[in-house]
Parts: C-alpha cells; structure tokens; sequence
C-alpha cells in the first residue's frame, strides 16, 4: 500500500517536473541575443532548416547548448544528492570535495603547457576530476572504512590547494591568455561538439540509472554506517560504487562545462523539501530540478547583456548564494 | 683644519656624491599619454619598461641600450628577452624594479594595475604612462616617448617610415570591396576586440569591415548566435602561447561550422604584434592587408 503510494507519487513528481523541464527548454530556444521567429524555432527542432536560415541557430547554437545544460545540471545535482546522502553531511557536494577544482586543474594545466587546445582540455580535466577523487578517497579512509567527516574535511583541504594552484598557474600567464581560463573557473555552456554530447548523454543517464539502483541502500545509509550494516547493506561496495559514480558524473560535466558552483550544493536541498528524502523520489527529483536550474540560469546568462555573454556559473553563483542563506535561516527557525 | 670645517668638507663631499650619484634628479613636470602630471628627471638614462609594446618602441627609438629592465613577455625584439625581467605585466616585483634603479619606469594602463603606479612613487621612482587606441595615437605616442626620452630625430625618423608604409598599404586597397573580419582573441567563450581599440583601426584601415556586434570595451565577449548572424567573410586569429587553434576543428564545431569564413576556409592565424600598439602594428596592417586583398592566395594564408 505504502509502496504504491510512494511509486505513484514519485512518477507524478517526476512527470510534473519533466513537463516544466520541457517547458524551459522551449523557453530557452525561443530566447537569445538574436531574434528567431517561432516558425524558424519548429524548423530547427525538426530539422527542415537549411543554411542561411535562421533556424541554424536554433539548431547548431541553442538547441546543444539546452541539451548540455540538461545533462550537466542533471549530473551535477544527481551527484551531489548521492554525495549528501553517502557523507550524511549536507555541505557535500563535488566541488567541496574538491572534485572540480581538480578538473578545472587539469584543464588549466593543459592550456598552459600548450598544445591543441579544443582536444586536450576535456580529457585533461576528466583526469584531474578522477586523480582528485582517489586522492580525497584515500585520506578519507579510516580502518578499511569511508569515515564521513575526515573526507569531508580532506576534499575542502584539497580543494583549497587546488584552488590555490590555479591561481599560481593563472599568475604566470599572460592577461590574455587568463580570460580563455575563466571559461573553466567560471563554468559556461557556449561551446559542446556534437561528438562529446554523444559521449556525455550515455554517461549521465547511465551514471543516473546505477545510482538509481542504490537508492533504497542510500535510504538505509542515512540511518548511520552501523544501523546499515545490520540491515544487510553492504556499507563499504555502496560507498565505494556510489561515490566513484558521482565523481565520473561530475568530472564529465566539468570537463565539458567548466566549473558551474552552488548546483550540486542546492538543487539536492531544493529537491529535498519538495519530495522528501526517499532516495526513489529524490534522485530523480533533484536530476530533473537541476536540468531545470541550468537551463533557466544559462538562458539569463545568454541574454540579460546581449550581444555579449555572461558565464554561467556567475550567474548560478549570484542566484545560489542568498538562496542558500535562506534555506540556511528557514531550516534554522 | 678645525672640527667644524672638517665637517663642511665632509657634507661638501657627501653632498658631491649625491649629486653625482643622481645627476638628473633636478626634472621636469611633464604629463604622461594618460594626463597624469609627474615630475621626470631631464636625460632619463636607466629605463624600466612594464609593456612589450613600449619595449618595442623604445628598442626602435635606438634606446635599447638604456632599458634596464623589462616584463617576462617582452620577447621582442630578441634582444629584450635578455634584460633582466621584472615579473609579468599584471603584476611585476616592485623589489626587482627598485633594485635595478631606474629613473623613469614606462608602463600602460591598459596592462599594468593602478596600485603600481602609487607604489613606485613612494620610492621617487615616477611611472610615465604610455597609451594608444588608435593607429595614429600609436604614431603620436611613439614620437611622444622619441620627445621625452631626447630621441627627437629617431622618431621621427620611424615614424615617417611608418607613414610612408601605411599610405602605402590605403594606396592598394583603396576601391576594393571591404570584406567583413571578425577578429577572434579566444574561441570559448567567443571573445573578441572593441570596435574602439587599435585593431579595429588596424582592420578598418588594413581595408576590411571589422565586426564585433557594436560591442565596446577591450576584450569583449560576443554571443555565438550574434557572430553566426554577422557572418564574417574572413575570421582572425591571433597567434598566442597558449591558443594554438586548429582551424580544421572549427569545421566541425557547431555554429562555427555555419559561419560563411569558416565554409569558405577564410581563417587565418596572424602575428600577435596587432594586440601591441607598438611601430609593429604597422608589420600586422600590412599582414591584414595581404590576406584581406589577395583572394587568388587565401588558400595559402594561415599555417593549418
């Protein structure tokens, strides 16, 4: 009866949020810094444009952009709502953990020491994500165990050195050459080729779908370590997959996105007082909810001073933080 | 000898030391390119530079001799990358510059931070402001710097030369139809050039149309969708440490692939000397000149 019930209610928040999702995405093609007709948004989407429309732009500039801002707000909230969960700590998230500072290491690292740009960075910043990951892993390991608290502090160590090596990095380069970096410090959805969204469609929704696959176990871990021992969850493999899950969804949006804050932080939060913390409602809920965050934030970020652009992740920032202070004061009155 | 007029002897001579030491501390109030007032000493002999476009033109004045000190980027010509270096532009060692004693530090507000300025007063070392939006300022600032710097003849020298060149270049593309240019400094996100600053004067009078969305400031950044509604004829690439763009991936990006220069393979990677208001800028019209008006060679343009 009870499982009807919360099976029924997680499809209609699902399809609820999956409906607004669509809804913005529309929203979000509709809108730019150039003025495309309705008649040239459908013949983008249905792919009867031909060059020299208008509708190019909603089909090669918009419509990437919306479906990487999908997946990137997707698989950052959806990472950081698994991360809440494993640590029990609601400040977890990738980029507390230091996460993105590795990626947006990486990259850096790469731009720098030179090369074919386009090619490298992504890799590069994939690779910082994953070498971060197993390093916090390793100090964050006590007695063959995760302990929550000690990897919560070692990635907000690492990430403060991390951040403090970008910033030498930033310094020996020349004031030109800084402002292709802020791209990776500031997050920004303007460039995706067609090949890496056939890459990172896969990873996310499959990456969503193993993760899927543990929520009850996430459920009964938000108990304590102990009280799921005992109730025959195998605490260390769920730590262990579940945490490297969220690490490989977070170092792919990265690579492709630039360090976007406050989305993995707050979405989960959000999502959490609109559902509840029934991991099978939740995970999709928050992965939904943080599609719907991005694609809202990117489409402000493309037209609030066109013809120009703002990063995205400022404006994920300057909206995130006054809405974290006040889930901070509601949740503390 | 008494006491007392042993000690006039000694102030006398320390005072002559002093004097000696620092011949040209006697000066002159003049007003630097940004019309900041400061007091410069008559016949600067010991130079430090902030910017590698005044490092240029002082090295073509034939000052070269006297610049002891210039930035990790100043890397032209070669002989600049032997002096020892005071740090990076934005934000050079204050102890490196006051060690190396210079009499008149050379720096540009578009590069260097305010703060440095303020700082280097505090140690009687002025700071002479160079600057340059356009074409013809960077002739008037480099006969500026030949007046101040005692260098009357050389610089006007260079720049006749200068003249002669740029009337040169108008003289060929005079008639010819302007092809529209979108000068690219970084391509994510897609930031370009002011249409205010000097490579817009570069372009404009190089005889193409540059666009840049009407978009001011420095290094503004442009939409995609508003370049792809521009659709430049020739895009530009500055050649950079770090930007080492392959053209042949632009063809493959979306959006970019739309835009007619990218179709039509009108791409080009060109000296960085047109982001330096410095005599080189003239070296980079001609450059832009080149590809802009010789379609039957566009293919051979840019290394790929």
């Amino acid at each position: 009866m009870i499982v009807a019930a919360t099976r029924r209610n997680a499809l209609l928040v699902s399809g609820a949020l999956a409906a607004v999702l669509l809804l913005v995405s529309l929203g979000a093609l509709c809108f730019g810094s150039v003025h495309v007709a309705l008649r040239d948004v459908w013949a983008g989407l249905t792919g009867s444009a031909s060059t020299g429309d208008w509708a190019i732009i909603v089909r090669d500039i918009r419509l990437p952009r919306v479906l990487l801002a999908i997946l990137v707000g997707a698989a950052l909230a959806t990472s950081g709502t698994a991360l809440q969960a494993l640590l029990r700590n609601p400040l977890a998230e990738p980029y507390v953990l230091g996460i993105s500072s590795g990626a947006a290491l990486g990259a850096i690292v790469a731009l720098w020491v030179g090369g074919r740009v386009a090619a490298a960075s992504p890799l590069a910043a994939f690779l910082g994500a994953l070498a971060t990951t197993a390093w916090v892993y390793l100090l964050g390991h006590r007695a063959g165990r995760l302990a929550s608290y000690t990897l919560v502090l070692a990635g907000v160590v690492t990430a403060s050195f991390l951040s403090a090596a970008i910033l030498f990095v930033l310094t020996l380069l020349s004031t030109r050459d800084v402002r292709g970096m802020a791209f990776w410090l500031m997050g920004d959805l303007s460039v995706v080729t067609d090949t890496q969204l056939r890459i990172l469609g896969p990873i996310v929704v499959l990456g969503f779908l193993v993760l899927y696959a543990f929520a009850k176990d996430l459920n009964v871990l938000l108990l304590g370590e102990e009280e799921a021992a005992h109730l025959g969850v195998n605490v260390t493999r769920v730590q262990t997959v579940v945490y490297l899950l969220a690490s490989v969804l977070t170092g792919v949006a990265v690579a492709l996105s630039g360090a976007i804050g406050y989305l993995g932080l707050l979405v989960p939060h959000l999502a959490r007082m609109l559902v509840g913390s029934d991991h099978r409602t939740l995970l999709p809920a928050a992965a939904l909810g943080g599609a719907i965050v991005l694609v809202l934030s990117d489409t402000l970020a493309r037209t609030v001073v066109a013809p120009s652009e703002l990063p995205v992740g400022a404006v994920t920032a300057v909206a995130g933080a006054p809405v974290f202070i006040y889930l901070l004061r509601r949740t503390a009155g | 000898m008494t006491p007392h007029q042993r000690d006039s002897v000694r102030a006398l001579s320390l005072l002559g030391i002093a004097l000696f030491a620092c011949p040209a501390r006697a000066g002159r109030i003049v007003t630097d390119q940004t019309g900041r007032r400061l007091n410069v000493p008559d016949h600067p002999a010991r130079l430090v530079s902030l910017a590698p476009s005044v490092t240029e033109t002082l090295f073509v004045l034939g000052l070269g001799d006297q610049v002891v000190g210039d930035t990790d980027y100043c890397e032209y010509p070669p002989a600049a990358k032997l002096k020892p270096h005071v740090g990076s532009i934005l934000n050079p060692s204050l102890e490196t510059i006051v060690a190396l004693k210079p009499d008149l530090v050379l720096g540009s507000p578009e590069a260097n931070r305010r703060e440095i300025a303020d700082r280097l007063a505090r140690f009687g070392i002025p700071l002479y402001g160079v600057t340059a939006r356009t074409v013809d300022e960077t002739l008037a600032s480099i006969v500026n710097l030949g007046n101040l710097l005692g260098h009357e003849a050389e610089a006007t020298r260079v720049v006749s030369g200068l003249r002669a060149r740029i009337g040169a270049v108008s003289k060929r593309v005079a008639g010819s139809k302007a092809p529209r240019v979108l000068f690219v400094v970084w391509y994510r996100p897609l930031t370009t050039a002011g249409a205010g600053t000097f490579i817009g004067d570069v372009i404009r009078r190089a005889g193409g149309e540059p666009v840049s969305g009407g978009l001011e400031g420095e290094w503004p950044k442009l939409s995609l969708e508003e370049a792809l509604r521009l659709d430049p004829d020739v895009i530009l690439f500055p050649r950079s440490e770090s930007f080492s763009p392959d053209l042949e991936e632009f063809q493959k990006l979306p959006g970019w692939r739309d835009m007619r220069a990218v179709k039509t393979r009108r791409m080009y990677i060109i000296s960085d000397a047109i982001i330096r208001p410095s005599p080189r800028l003239v070296d980079s019209l001609e450059e832009v000149a080149r590809i802009l008006h010789s379609e039957g060679r566009a293919a051979e343009g840019g290394p790929r």
